[in-house]
């Protein structure tokens, strides 16, 4: 029932995540933060099996910023995408999946907007908008309506409102709010979602 | 498809996990030097099939100092495939191609371990394939020109795809001939 | 003393399921302007066996109203005679013809009645409305049914639909003269017209679908009555 949620604008992509950790019928924690920022301009959020998600996390953060130690480098958007699914495809075949859903959010090269839709099979799509899981089910034909390429981050958030607004009303258990998270050029930013 | 010194290929766009429609961008038709190769099936197998053909294709190209050819490349799809029979991918691949050496159009299908189907005159795959049967075998006939033979895949594929529910979301069909490779999107019914 | 041997079979309560006979050949209707057809073709298969290469399954129940149910062959069986019987009365007792309307939801009932103890059938119905006009009815198992321009049940149906949803409706066709921005516009077929595309889908059919050949016997309604044309198909 986690809520991940991403939109790619104009110059920014903004990713949100639900704030609720959930197990069985508790809500443990109200402040849990699904993401993990891997260089300064690209972050992941995930749902899924619950010890799977921080580990495989984990393991991608760690590797991401070992490249970038080693190569001095930052590395853009598309090349994080694909490592992240080689994983996840090797995982499905391995005895022990990792059952986690993925979404990469950040600007590819530090420059072009790139949000990138990945699940536990290894599927992966780059996308305008895109949520996991029943948020989808939710916010899919809003953002379909209201979507347009040339949005600016203000009009991203306005847009991301209404979909929390339908959220709150729709979802059957409290998500207990949003973060959200801005990526652009000045790099990785919380936004104070109300 | 198959035409009077070309070949087409078409492929649907839509990605769905179930019921719900997650991409209408995901195209399965994938050029390898002059070889199509289309993969209908798991998406996540698609993509890696595809990766581990393109690797295939341009080490062949290095060691042959020439592009693949699509009998050739049909044959190595069969092997590839065959190597995983008791783990295979989910795949249903189609190649088609125009072989650069003697001008004739080629054409082939598989199932999901790599058996060959070298058909003459169309070959299909995916969760339509009835109905793209049903389409092609009558709408098909034989040496159809470049334009005529777009018209023909172009209808059978959509008209299958609407008869079915997790086919469609748009179409992108390839019109390939000697010295020329065209590609077009289609609309559809986005329902 | 030997006590004899008890075999289970003599305690089985099960029935033999081998020799039942299902019949899913493909049934198309279209329907014209001032005509209706029914097609479907003589196959009769268990299995892979064939038991007759012409058993035609396309009926005129009078009133010329053409019917066919296909599916489980005994309910389909006992579908149209029960139809036909039923049909008798309701001439007894108002002396006039069945409209296909009324026929089609009298089968409405029939199916529905057995909501909880299917017939396993699909149905078509043919025949010419108040107008005159061709008109096809269509029905799932259980009776939910619509009147529509043309339909194809049963085995290949998912092969045939897509095709008359293409050449009868013109699904996916423009007017060239528009460049790509208007619909073909709609008109009735003429009968020969609908006959060689039945004959097309057919023949395209036999050749992917194993149950599906022989021959292929067309029922044409119009005002003038029924007619049957009777056309040959691949008999492997």
């Amino acid at each position: 029932m986690d809520i991940i949620l991403g939109i790619k604008v104009q110059d920014s992509v903004i990713v949100a995540t639900s704030k609720a950790f959930t197990r069985g019928i508790s809500i443990l924690k109200d402040k849990d933060d699904k993401t993990r920022v891997l260089t300064p301009h690209n972050l992941i959020a995930f749902t899924g099996e619950a010890g799977d998600t921080t580990q495989f996390a984990d393991y991608i953060q760690a590797n991401i910023q070992l490249f970038s130690m080693r190569e001095n480098t930052e590395l853009n958007s598309k090349s994080i995408a694909s490592f992240i699914r080689q994983q996840l495809a090797t995982s499905i075949r391995s005895r022990t999946p990792y059952q986690v859903q993925i979404l990469l959010g950040g600007l590819n090269k530090g420059t072009e907007p790139f949000l990138s839709l990945l699940d536990y099979l290894g599927t992966r799509v780059d996308l305008p908008y895109c949520a996991h899981g029943y948020a989808a089910f939710y916010t899919m034909s809003l953002l379909d309506h209201h979507y347009r390429p040339d949005m600016n981050t203000e009009e991203g958030l306005k847009l991301l409102k209404l979909c929390n607004e339908e959220l709150e009303k729709r979802m059957p258990i409290d998500f207990k709010g949003l973060y959200v998270k801005v990526i652009d050029k000045d790099g990785i930013r919380d936004i104070d979602f109300a | 498809m198959v035409g009077k010194d070309c070949v087409a290929i078409a492929c649907d766009l839509r990605l769905g996990n179930q019921s719900l429609g997650v991409a209408n961008n995901f195209e399965k038709v994938f050029q390898l030097g002059h070889v199509f190769l289309g993969l209908t099936g798991l998406a996540s197998d698609v993509l890696t099939v595809h990766e581990n053909f393109r690797m295939k294709a341009n080490l062949y190209k290095m060691r042959e100092e020439r592009e693949i050819e699509p009998e050739s490349f049909a044959n190595l799809v069969s092997s590839t495939l065959y190597e995983r029979r008791f783990g295979p991918w989910f795949v249903g691949p189609i190649v088609a191609g125009i072989n650069s050496k003697t001008g004739k159009p080629f054409i082939c299908s598989f199932d999901f371990i790599g058996c060959p189907d070298f058909a003459k005159d169309f070959a299909v795959s995916g969760t339509a394939s009835d109905q793209l049967y049903g389409m092609c075998e009558s709408l098909y006939e034989p040496n159809l020109e470049p334009e005529d033979l777009f018209e023909t895949i172009s209808q059978a594929l959509l008209n299958a795809a609407d008869r079915d529910t997790l086919s469609g979301w748009g179409a992108a069909v390839y019109v390939i001939t000697k010295d020329k490779v065209i590609k077009r999107y289609l609309k559809s019914r986005q329902d | 003393m030997t006590q004899p041997a008890t075999l289970a079979s003599d305690y089985s309560n099960e029935v033999a399921q081998e020799p039942i006979e299902h019949r899913f050949n493909p049934y198309t209707g279209i329907a014209g302007e001032d005509f209706a057809v029914l097609a479907g073709d003589t196959r009769n298969t268990s299995g892979y066996n064939i038991n007759s290469r012409y058993d035609p399954r396309v009926f005129d129940v009078g009133d010329n109203l053409l019917l066919t149910a296909n599916g489980f062959a005994a309910d389909s069986a006992q579908l149209i005679s029960v139809f036909k019987n039923q049909l008798e009365w309701y001439h007894f007792d108002h002396n006039k013809a069945l409209s296909p309307q009324s026929a089609a939801r009298f089968i409405q009932h029939l199916l529905y009645g057995k909501r909880f103890f299917p017939y396993y059938v699909y149905t078509i119905l043919a025949g010419l409305d108040e107008e005159g006009k061709g008109a096809i009815y269509s029905f799932d198992p259980v009776g939910s049914y619509e009147r529509e321009q043309c339909r194809a049940a049963g085995a290949a149906s998912s092969l045939i639909m897509p095709f008359l949803d293409n050449q009868v409706n013109f699904k996916n066709q423009m007017d060239p003269a528009s460049h790509g921005t208007e619909k073909r516009p709609l008109r009735y077929l003429s009968l020969e017209e609908v006959i060689q595309l039945v004959r097309d889908a057919f023949t395209s059919v036999t050749e992917r679908h194993i149950q599906v050949g022989d021959g292929l016997e067309i029922l044409i309604v119009t005002k003038d009555g029924v007619k049957t044309e009777y056309y040959p198909l691949k008999k492997d």
